[in-house]
């Protein structure tokens, strides 16, 4: 659906069921040059179990208009102020990478209607190489197959998957093409510049939960573990064979995870 | 690192997790109908779209999920739906986004099925084509109507082999806001990945050199994932909810697969052409060898070309590799390892010969097929071609004395020694 946040359009997929506040809602943030299609797998299955479901494409991402936003706390106050637009209580925010950033901004700075929050496959900070934020800006081609490359583990590469004759690997590749280079250039470079996450994770007093691949090469495990440290006793998954690309490597595994937490700490209504 | 896998190594292992219950290298068949389901929670949500998984092999089966994913890796797509055959792949693409006062323009020069496909049996459901010669850019470019909602060719025009400039025609389709969808059978994409260039979708026969072995028929639609479907409103199926499916709307749940997963979602649940297990597997063992054989084709048919060329038996000599191809600067730019393997050639004596020629042959097949192992052959104007009126053939650049050779990986001198059965018996009539 499309609705206006601050006079700009803003696209979000609702699953498939006619969006309605009054019900528990799940909000799922995309990574870096991505979007809402990234949580094809998740956003369908909640929206028809009685959740309301809400995955916007960030500003200037696919279908949301632009410009794309230049901070973590530029997109935490805009998510905050998608959740005044629509009106959404009961919140359980589910993010993956880059979103994990904007999800500690926004549940820290805002956090009166959230209920649960699944940080998945990212540390307090995301510092990024010099020659991805130099590729990201210049050559976008290199920095996407930078970060499709590094993302995905072993089974992606082989363009293996849940989706029969789905190759998550190309798909990715065209989302961030169309991404590229403004959106995703942004989204690294606020990135790179965040530095707040430690004091952003220790204001979260609602539920934690935190999923990590075993194989990834983006958010090692040192940043997880410096993440975990810095949250109010979060429950920890560490999914061995999946690489960074959790959400989609390993869905029917995440997509258990997420139920059981999300059911327990913010139930359907 | 940023390491993405090869060619070769996507030939082989592409779309394949090893068997996690007994270590099967090799693809197993799953042989079965239907796949039982864990709990009820599962089975509703692999029926709604919710998550990957199978419920009947109509839509999707482990075996031929492999294939799909084998084939989409090979082509750089985003999703691949195969079907029983390319026929059938070529029919579900189309339906998936034309309806009743739809238009197609299409290139003149395909396979015979293709063009009475599109001239006789779509307009009974209200769906049109106008058709332009391949290499006539601005016939594509004036032939497009107001209700024209795909741009339709060959890469490699059958069996005149004239080639589409596909950038020529992608920057068409683009400015019109219309899909182009090309026929990559020829090709392979061994030979030509389409969707580098900037085309839409692509459509295999995989029975021919994907295969490679003559043993299964089969078809294959891949979603190139880089059309902007929601950019107009010409494409309701792709972009409207979708009643049988709770409303769903392809192109705002899937993106770069909408189409595919229209495809799955409706022409194979509704019209049924789905691909077998074994054919699947028959398939990716074909698929395993597939640059070895394509680079032996392209060297058979390099040989070939030099000895009919100076044959004193043969009149002409058609293939894009030939300096004198109308085709052979494309050829150059599109196909540069070789510009497959079909080989047409006129037999001095016209159509007696010509008869002679493939009746006295003793290793080549004459047989309706291209693409397989062994070398074949046959006369376009009376099979492959037969149902095409004079001028649906001249259009095609078919002629009455035209043999189509396809190219096999058998020795070449025992290739050029067998033709020189056919030549002998064609003698006589080349001097009457």
């Amino acid at each position: 659906m499309y609705f206006e946040v601050n006079g700009k359009r803003v696209f979000a997929t609702t699953g498939g069921k006619p969006f309605d506040s009054s019900l528990s809602c799940v909000i799922f943030l995309h990574g870096s040059g991505l979007d809402h299609t990234f949580w094809g797998l998740y956003t369908r299955f909640f929206a028809f179990r009685k959740y309301s479901v809400l995955a916007p494409d960030l500003p200037g991402h696919s279908h949301s208009e632009g410009p794309p936003l230049k901070s973590i706390e530029e997109i935490g106050d805009w998510l905050n102020e998608v959740v005044e637009t629509l009106d959404i209580n009961n919140i359980s925010v589910v993010a993956h990478s880059q979103g994990v950033l904007n999800a500690l901004e926004f549940v820290s700075r805002h956090p009166q209607r959230v209920r649960s929050v699944s940080l998945i496959a990212s540390g307090l900070a995301t510092p990024v190489n010099p020659a991805l934020l130099e590729a990201a800006a210049n050559s976008p081609e290199d920095a996407i197959a930078m970060m499709v490359g590094w993302g995905f583990g072993p089974a992606g590469h082989l363009h293996q998957g849940p989706i029969p004759g789905s190759s998550m690997v190309a798909a990715g590749l065209k989302v961030m093409r169309g991404n590229a280079p403004q959106a995703l250039a942004a989204d690294l470079q606020a990135c790179n510049a965040y530095r707040n996450g430690k004091q952003a994770a220790a204001k979260i007093g609602v539920p934690v939960q935190v999923m990590l691949g075993g194989q990834d090469r983006m958010a090692p495990r040192q940043a997880t573990t410096e993440l975990v440290k810095h949250l109010d006793s979060p429950e920890v998954h560490i999914i061995p064979e999946s690489g960074h690309m959790v959400p989609q490597e390993v869905p029917d595994k995440c997509r258990d995870l997420l139920k059981v937490f999300i059911y327990t700490n913010n139930p359907a209504t | 690192m940023s390491h993405f896998y090869h060619f070769d190594t996507l030939s082989l292992h592409a779309g394949q997790t090893v068997d996690p219950e007994f270590g099967a290298r090799a693809t197993p068949i799953y042989q079965t109908t239907s796949y039982v389901f864990p709990d009820t929670d599962t089975a509703s949500s692999i029926f709604n779209l919710e998550r990957g998984g199978h419920a009947y092999s109509r839509i999707t089966n482990p075996t031929v999920g492999v294939l799909e994913q084998r084939i989409a890796a090979l082509e750089g797509g985003s999703a691949t739906v195969c079907t029983a055959s390319g026929m059938a792949a070529t029919y579900c693409a189309i339906t998936a986004i034309l309806g009743q006062g739809d238009h197609i323009v299409a290139s003149s020069q395909m396979y015979g099925g293709n063009i009475s496909l599109m001239k006789n049996t779509l307009p009974r459901f209200g769906i049109t084509a106008t058709f332009v010669d391949p290499l006539d850019i601005d016939g594509f470019r004036s032939a497009l109507q107001d209700n024209t909602r795909l741009i339709y060719g060959e890469l490699i025009g059958n069996p005149g082999l004239d080639i589409l400039d596909l950038e020529a025609i992608v920057k068409i389709s683009a400015d019109n806001h219309v899909p182009f969808m090309v026929d990559a059978t020829f090709n392979t994409p061994y030979l030509c990945r389409c969707f580098d260039f900037g085309v839409n979708i692509t459509i295999h026969s995989v029975t021919k050199w994907m295969g490679g072995h003559g043993l299964a028929i089969g078809g294959a639609i891949v979603d190139g994932g880089n059309f902007d479907w929601g950019a107009t409103d010409k494409y309701p199926t792709i972009t409207e909810p979708y009643a049988p499916f709770q409303g769903i709307n392809f192109w705002e749940e899937f993106g770069p697969s909408a189409f595919a997963t229209r495809i799955r979602a409706e022409a194979m649940r509704d019209f049924g052409a789905s691909m077998s297990p074994m054919n699947a597997f028959l398939l990716l063992q074909g698929i395993e060898t597939l640059s070895l054989r394509m680079d032996k084709y392209a060297s058979n048919t390099r040989q070939l070309l030099d000895h009919l060329s100076n044959h004193k038996q043969v009149s002409w000599v058609s293939h894009p590799g030939l300096t004198s191809h109308s085709s052979y600067e494309l050829a150059k730019k599109y196909l540069p390892k070789g510009a497959g393997s079909i080989v047409s050639f006129g037999v001095k004596g016209g159509r007696d010969a010509g008869k002679a020629f493939i009746e006295n042959l003793q290793l080549a097949s004459h047989l309706a097929n291209v693409g397989d192992a062994k070398t074949l052959i046959i006369h376009p104007a009376t099979t492959t071609h037969g149902r095409i009126d004079a001028e649906g053939l001249v259009a095609a650049g078919i002629t009455e004395d035209m043999i189509r050779l396809s190219v096999g990986l058998e020795d070449v001198a025992d290739i050029k020694a067998d033709f020189e059965y056919g030549f002998r018996a064609a003698e006589k009539f080349a001097s009457s």
